[in-house]
């Protein structure tokens, strides 16, 4: 976010123009947990809140639950609230979102969830515009960055004015999208007047969430019918009448370029909705059946269509004339609105991709884990996590990943229920901020039920996937002011877990004895859980020291492919015309651990 | 109307290119939309990163739409060449000879010289300024990497973006 000339314009990526959407909205309150692609949003108010000098207090919570539960907590405080997360994590919140739904809210609330078609860095395509619908709260849908940053200002005003969560939905091609902002000066901070206790809202039983619901469906349906941007805006004036298209968010911006681009599809009329949920259904109805045809394109479920009740001359997602799984491309989107219009397919030369995989980095600490758990486990079921560690997959050393901490909670049921041999192992692997978030319930769970598994926690301090965001176990907030750490192995011993050791996974001998201990323990004893904490800071962070030693592999090598195919380290490569093995000096960051494990032990410091 | 693709390993800085050029055409007060990869493929992996100037509202390039293809590692060039108009004009990272709709320099090398193997973005940024057509010029990415507060960051940017507008002869 550097200055500009220009000091109202900015070339800012979606997440930092909602991050400015927030702050000029007098929002006092912000709570995330990092994930793909929400992260940058917390991140950008960290520096908006410096630029600005705003006193907006930010938080990155233990998790996504806790996030909106703080969000909401400020909302009935008087303020202005955000809660950010990932689409998956909106599942980790749906409990207090949907009995937030019914209670209602004071000062705005505005809850930012990305989504992800693709999916490019998530488990689902899950669309949180459904969710919204399931939830009962309105979803402002942004097409582009600088719509992101109008409608993060309109949904706290919407949030007022209904007293309801608004949820905004960038997807990924918003948030990860960088354009030209204009800026807006930020408004004081809201102040709705400090907390009356009233427990038939704010603590309704049953019977008044009854009144509760009703009064929700009341609100939507005065939505519907009041708010600007539930009605579909023209984006495109066709002159025909004989097709029309209704789409939304990130996808819509595809379909106006597809259709500015190519003539054949002048005759087209484009409608966009801002607020697929509760959307207009009479005006969506009223267009379909104007037009000899309308074609619904949205992402990535059919949430406008499903909203109009007569589809006899509609097509989309549920007639089957959209896909039903995968991103909108624009590719996709110009072969769709081709065939609909039923002109001529764009004819397009075979891309031939090889896509290089993703790999853990040259030095990072979870490399030599894995690789120690895999020697002294060798036939474990290896139960994985969310992270980067989930690229252990590269190493044969993760088999299972489902979502944030269900490495532990399913090590319990693999361990429960035997594998069919006597000798059954599990060796779950999580990170540290992925513990905090989801793992310590689900430890809890192993160490009452006596789950015979061990538990490696690989500390790299840092949420490591998302870009370094601090975790609990840091003494220090998200805009830098001190916290308190809350200390890992204390964490474990309170949980009740009696076994646990702490290594440094760059060593080897004490990587070893660590995880010997630990299987006896576990699977030779059946004490219980076994805990091995793997601790060294990520690569890339700050903490890390980085080293200067180089290694060369010399003649002893015999080409055994350890280091290449179970160590996995991008930096060693082999060199087909030359028949050897070779360290790149210009990747390797120098960790050394390849020459620990080497069989023929060929590989050499540099100038030793 | 330009559109331009920049490809490469994560972690070889297409990010950083991508901001300079978006920075420096929205300061013109002209439209330009981008579009990056980020998460797991960042990890090593291929990512890749459009930028769009002009009156669009999409930040994704359809196939055969580019203008100019940026690569920062010759072996992602094939993942992303059908991004490429007729005509269209890849700018390579790579010790090979120029070729017909290629030009080539060697900025991994030319940043190793340098001390900072992690500069050859920035080089080869510098080299595919001076090639007409492109969207930002030498002069104003001097300017821009100029405003660099950190001043061994500055000066490091400087010598890379230097080194390759000098390579180009």
């Amino acid at each position: 976010m550097t200055h500009h000339h220009s000091p109202d314009v900015r070339f800012l990526m979606g997440n930092e123009a909602i991050g400015r959407g927030i702050i000029e909205a007098g929002c006092s309150v912000a709570a995330a947990y990092p994930g793909t692609p929400s992260s940058e949003v917390l991140e950008s108010l960290v520096r908006w809140k410096r630029e600005l000098d705003h006193p907006i207090y930010l938080e990155w919570s233990v998790n996504e639950k806790v996030a909106f539960e703080v969000a909401y907590g400020a909302s009935l405080a008087g303020v202005r609230s955000v809660a950010a997360m990932k689409m998956v994590g909106l599942n980790v919140a749906s409990d207090p979102l949907m009995s937030a739904a019914y209670l209602g809210v004071r000062a705005g609330l505005v809850v930012v969830v990305a989504d992800d078609p693709g999916p490019h860095s998530s488990q689902t395509e899950q669309d949180s515009r459904f969710f919204a619908w399931f939830a009962k709260v309105p979803v402002l849908d942004p097409s582009t960055p600088a719509e992101a940053r109008e409608m993060a200002l309109r949904a706290f005003d919407l949030s007022e004015k209904y007293q309801v969560p608004v949820i905004l939905r960038p997807c990924l091609r918003v948030c990860h999208a960088r354009q030209n902002v204009n800026l807006g000066a930020p408004q004081e901070p809201v102040h709705a007047g400090p907390f009356k206790k009233n427990w038939q809202r704010w603590a309704a039983i049953p019977r008044f969430r009854l009144v509760l619901h009703g009064e929700l469906n009341e609100k939507l349906a005065r939505m519907r019918q009041e708010e600007p941007e539930a009605r579909p805006v023209t984006v495109s004036r066709g002159s025909g009448k004989s097709l029309a298209l209704i789409t939304s968010g990130s996808v819509s911006s595809h379909v106006r370029d597809v259709i500015a681009s190519d003539e054949r599809l002048a005759g087209i009329s484009v409608f966009k909705v801002d607020l697929p949920f509760p959307a207009d259904t009479q005006a969506l109805q009223e267009i379909v059946d104007f037009h000899d045809k309308t074609l619904f394109i949205e992402e990535t479920y059919p949430v406008l269509e499903l909203q109009v009740d007569d589809r006899r001359k509609a097509v989309g997602r549920i007639s089957g004339h959209v896909p039903p799984q995968g991103e909108l491309t624009p590719e996709l989107v110009e072969d769709i609105i081709l065939g609909v219009a039923g002109e001529s397919p764009q004819t397009r030369a075979e891309a031939a991709i090889k896509p290089r995989r993703p790999s853990l980095c040259p030095g990072c600490p979870h490399r030599p884990a894995f690789f120690m758990i895999k020697s002294i486990f060798d036939k474990a079921v290896y139960t994985g996590d969310i992270g980067c560690y989930t690229l252990g997959i590269n190493m044969g050393a993760v088999d299972t990943c489902l979502c944030m901490g269900a490495s532990i909670g399913m090590a319990c049921g693999l361990s429960h229920a035997p594998l069919g041999e006597t000798d059954a192992r599990v060796v779950a692997t999580i990170g540290d901020s992925t513990f905090y978030h989801a793992g310590v319930p689900a430890l809890i769970n192993a160490v009452h039920t006596k789950a015979p598994v061990v538990l490696v926690i690989m500390d790299n301090s840092t949420t490591a996937m998302t870009g370094g965001q601090p975790t609990p176990g840091h003494s220090v907030l998200a805009d830098g002011s001190p916290g308190v750490k809350v200390d890992l192995e204390r964490l474990v011993r309170g949980c009740g877990v009696d076994f646990l050791e702490t290594v440094d996974p760059y060593d080897h001998d004490a990587m070893k004895e660590a995880l010997l201990a630990a299987r006896r323990y576990a699977y030779e004893d059946k004490v219980g859980v076994a805990v091995v904490v793997t601790r060294r800071p990520c690569v890339r962070s700050a903490q890390a020291v980085p080293s200067s030693d180089r290694f060369e592999i010399g003649d002893e090598c015999d080409r055994c492919m350890t280091c290449l195919r179970d160590l996995e380290c991008p930096a060693i490569h082999f060199v087909k015309e030359r028949k050897i093995m070779e360290i790149d000096a210009d990747l390797c960051a120098g960790c050394g651990f390849c020459a620990k494990i080497c069989p023929t032990a060929a590989i050499h410091l540099k100038g030793a | 109307m330009v559109d331009l693709v920049l490809c490469g390993r994560g972690g070889q800085g297409i990010i950083f290119l991508t901001r300079q050029i978006g920075e420096i055409v929205s300061a013109r007060g002209m439209a330009v939309i981008s579009s990056e990869t980020h998460g797991m493929a960042v990890r090593g992996g291929s990512i890749n990163s459009h930028v769009r100037i002009g009156p669009f509202y999409s930040p994704l390039i359809r196939q055969e739409h580019a203008g100019f293809l940026l690569s920062l590692d010759p072996a992602e060039t094939p993942n992303n060449r059908h991004f490429l108009k007729p005509g269209g004009l890849v700018i390579e990272n790579s010790p090979l000879d120029e070729e017909p709709g290629i030009r080539r320099v060697d900025a991994t090398r030319l940043a190793r010289e340098l001390g900072r193997v992690q500069s050859e973005n920035v080089v080869l940024l510098g080299f595919a300024s001076t090639v007409d057509g492109f969207p930002v010029t030498s002069d104003e990415l001097e300017r821009h990497l100029a405003e660099e507060s950190r001043k061994p960051v500055r000066e490091m940017n400087l010598r890379a973006l230097e080194a390759g507008i000098r390579a180009a002869g």
